[in-house]
């Protein structure tokens, strides 16, 4: 059994209820835009006041309709000494901001890119997907960056489908990213605290009754993320190596090079079939892409989508959120 | 005098019994079998940077393409029972793009015309005067098989389509094909219909939907319409009796099994006479996006390029089980060997209309 230290911030935050969380996310994001002097904003172009970025997390809503969390870039410690061999060694990372989608890909935002939809469950269009290939969470990606007109991040004619990351679009959360947020600024193996309350944030083997759960259901984590450590794990970018920890680089870490063929790609998070110690912030799997196969019948493969936008960007969509 | 007849007809009946069927007696090689059948063959293949359809004697020989056209993918062939039209779908343009379209021409390339935008998975009724189709999903173009709703049905000799009666509730199926008394069509189904995935029989005229309750995808009724044919899984290939009079028709216990344990086996067909079966045989893998006209997903799928994948042949006559890599000539060969991303292989007898 996984035994983490319990951050004492996590502990206070973990007794806040859902809204109180929000009213604090929201008070420390307004609060950031007064009085944050980040030097990652870019120059107004119109002319006044040079927008800057927060230096805490605030809600963001896209222009089609997709709610995000912001999260402003900072350096943590990635890994776990207490863990499977491949989560170690402990490293420090050091990450740009990015946004991430507040809840995992749903059915109805998947059949809104006019996709077909894979999953097994079907009956609630607010499930998440699953049953998706590692190319297919990238297509609905490229999909949904074309709808709200940005250019797709990924190449659709490489045999990989290469990640263009500075084009600004959707694109898959590398793993750093992904355990970035996840942690929230924790240093244990859950944001909220001690184990037995995974049961208040995750959907997994012990409570899922054996099927995926409506997103949001559960609590968020302390950076506003729902079902991060459970329903459906969910895709990352990366290739998935045992020892890329050990190689791993530090600043905006993207896994190591693909092999070319068999290529296994990082999931993260638990899932409705996953048991608790498997619902871990640092818990780690390689799983096959399926592109390969007709049909996928892997039902626990969800994933969300991350993008990075510019200050001025943000503020727009920070304003959509109100 | 009845007591000699009856002996003599249990004399017969045993006779009858000890004598295995011709395909199983038979020592001659498949190919030189097939050199001697009626039938032809006719499949897709990317040749010269474009997927055309093709068609070739039934031992493999003369292959010859009766698309050629530059600008659009041809695939898909579906030849009317009585051997005289072949049903097709044809992608043009590239990418999100793309448009996959039906159509119809005669068996030697000529009267090409197109049915329907936005259609897929096109299968003939039992009589030859109606083609069944699926619709897209969505405008926009995807390769995956099972992106389609609904079902159509085209009357060749009016030019009307008509909604299959329970069209609003069809959604994710591919591969539909009628059996022999134009009563069911069978189905694969992925992810729609509440169910997780299955093959069906679905009522031709009526709101009946009967799981089947086998493993795999693609099945293909026998030109009789007394057995099915499917792919049990990526590398098996099924027979097994069904009765498609019945109100309720169930697989029977599987007759044939075709493996492969080196590559992958799709698409089987069977030949007008059920003597022999086709299919689709070449490595996994994903595509190469670098070939026009292609996308990227499994080799089986239609549109993805599927390098080193030809049409081989095997004969359906015995029951039992055929391992391609230990079968001997008498009971299997290849019928392609280009490697060109052959697939989908459809026989026929021809005939001029």
């Amino acid at each position: 059994m996984f035994v983490g230290r319990v951050p004492s911030r996590g502990a206070l935050l973990a007794l806040l209820s859902e809204s109180e969380i929000c009213r604090l996310i929201s008070l420390l994001a307004g609060l950031s835009l007064v009085c944050s002097c980040g030097k990652s904003g870019s120059e107004n172009p119109a002319g006044g006041p040079a927008a800057t970025l927060p230096a805490t997390p605030c809600e963001a809503v896209t222009k089609s309709g997709v709610e995000m969390v912001w999260l402003p870039g900072g350096e943590f410690l990635m890994g776990t000494s207490q863990g499977n061999a491949d989560e170690g060694p402990v490293h420090k990372v050091k990450l740009s901001s990015f946004m991430m989608d507040k809840y995992p890909v749903t059915h109805e935002m998947f059949t809104k890119a006019q996709l077909p939809n894979p999953s097994h469950w079907q009956d609630n269009p607010k499930k998440p997907v699953e049953r998706v290939r590692w190319r297919d969470a990238k297509q609905y990606c490229n999909e949904r960056s074309l709808l709200e007109g940005l250019k797709p991040c990924y190449n659709e004619k490489t045999a990989d489908w290469e990640c263009d990351y500075p084009a600004g679009g959707y694109r898959l959360p590398t793993e750093a990213e992904w355990e970035y947020a996840c942690r929230a600024g924790s240093e244990g193996p859950y944001d909220f605290g001690p184990p037995d309350k995974l049961r208040q944030y995750a959907w997994f083997a012990d409570n899922a009754g054996q099927k995926t759960h409506p997103v949001g259901q559960k609590k968020p984590n302390l950076w506003g993320l729902y079902d991060m450590y459970g329903n459906v794990s969910q895709w990352c970018e990366d290739v998935y190596s045992p020892t890329y920890y050990r190689e791993s680089a530090a600043v905006d870490p993207r896994g190591p090079a693909s092999p070319g063929r068999d290529v296994k790609r990082v999931l993260r998070g638990g899932s409705w079939n996953a048991s608790a110690a498997m619902c871990r912030a640092t818990f780690r799997q390689g799983q096959r892409t399926g592109d390969t196969d007709a049909c996928f019948f892997t039902d626990f493969c969800g994933f969300r989508c991350v993008r990075r936008v510019s200050a001025e960007e943000l503020q727009v969509l920070k304003a959509n959120a109100k | 005098m009845k007591m000699t007849l009856f002996r003599l007809g249990g004399l017969l009946a045993a006779l009858a019994w000890l004598t295995p069927p011709a395909d199983a007696a038979d020592p001659a090689p498949l190919r030189a079998r097939l050199k001697a059948s009626p039938f032809k063959i006719a499949y897709e293949s990317y040749a010269d940077g474009n997927w055309d359809i093709f068609v070739m004697n039934a031992d493999g020989s003369e292959p010859v393409n009766l698309t050629k056209t530059p600008d659009l993918n041809e695939h898909y062939p579906q030849v009317s029972p009585d051997g005289t039209r072949i049903c097709f779908v044809a992608d043009k343009g590239e990418g999100r793009e793309a448009i996959r379209s039906l159509y119809v021409m005669d068996v030697d390339g000529s009267h090409r015309q197109k049915i329907a935008d936005y259609a897929r998975e096109p299968f003939w009724s039992p009589d030859s005067k109606v083609i069944g189709y699926l619709d897209q999903e969505y405008p926009k173009f995807n390769v995956i098989d099972y992106y389609t709703k609904g079902m159509n049905f085209y009357e060749m000799a009016a030019g009307t389509i008509t909604p299959h009666p329970n069209y609003t509730n069809l959604h994710h199926l591919y591969n539909p094909n009628f059996c022999a008394n134009g009563k069911w069509i069978v189905s694969t189904l992925h992810a729609g219909m509440g169910y997780d995935h299955a093959i069906l029989l679905i009522e031709a005229h009526g709101n009946k939907i009967i799981n089947l309750n086998i493993p795999g995808c693609r099945p293909r009724f026998s030109p009789d319409g007394r057995q099915v044919a499917w792919g049990a899984s990526d590398n098996e290939i099924a027979v097994a009796p069904i009765d498609t009079d019945a109100d309720e028709p169930k697989v029977g216990e599987w007759r044939v099994r075709i493996k492969d344990a080196t590559n992958k086996i799709y698409h089987v067909r069977w030949s007008p006479d059920g003597r022999f079966l086709s299919f689709s045989r070449g490595p996994d893998g994903e595509g190469d996006v670098s070939k026009a006209g292609t996308f990227q997903a499994a080799c089986e799928i239609m549109g993805v390029y599927a390098p080193g994948w030809n049409i081989a042949a095997v004969s359906a006559g015995e029951a039992g089980t055929i391992d391609l890599n230990q079968a001997n000539e008498a009971d299997f060969t290849m019928l392609t060997t280009n490697g060109l991303s052959n697939k989908e292989s459809a026989w026929f007898r021809p005939r001029v209309k």
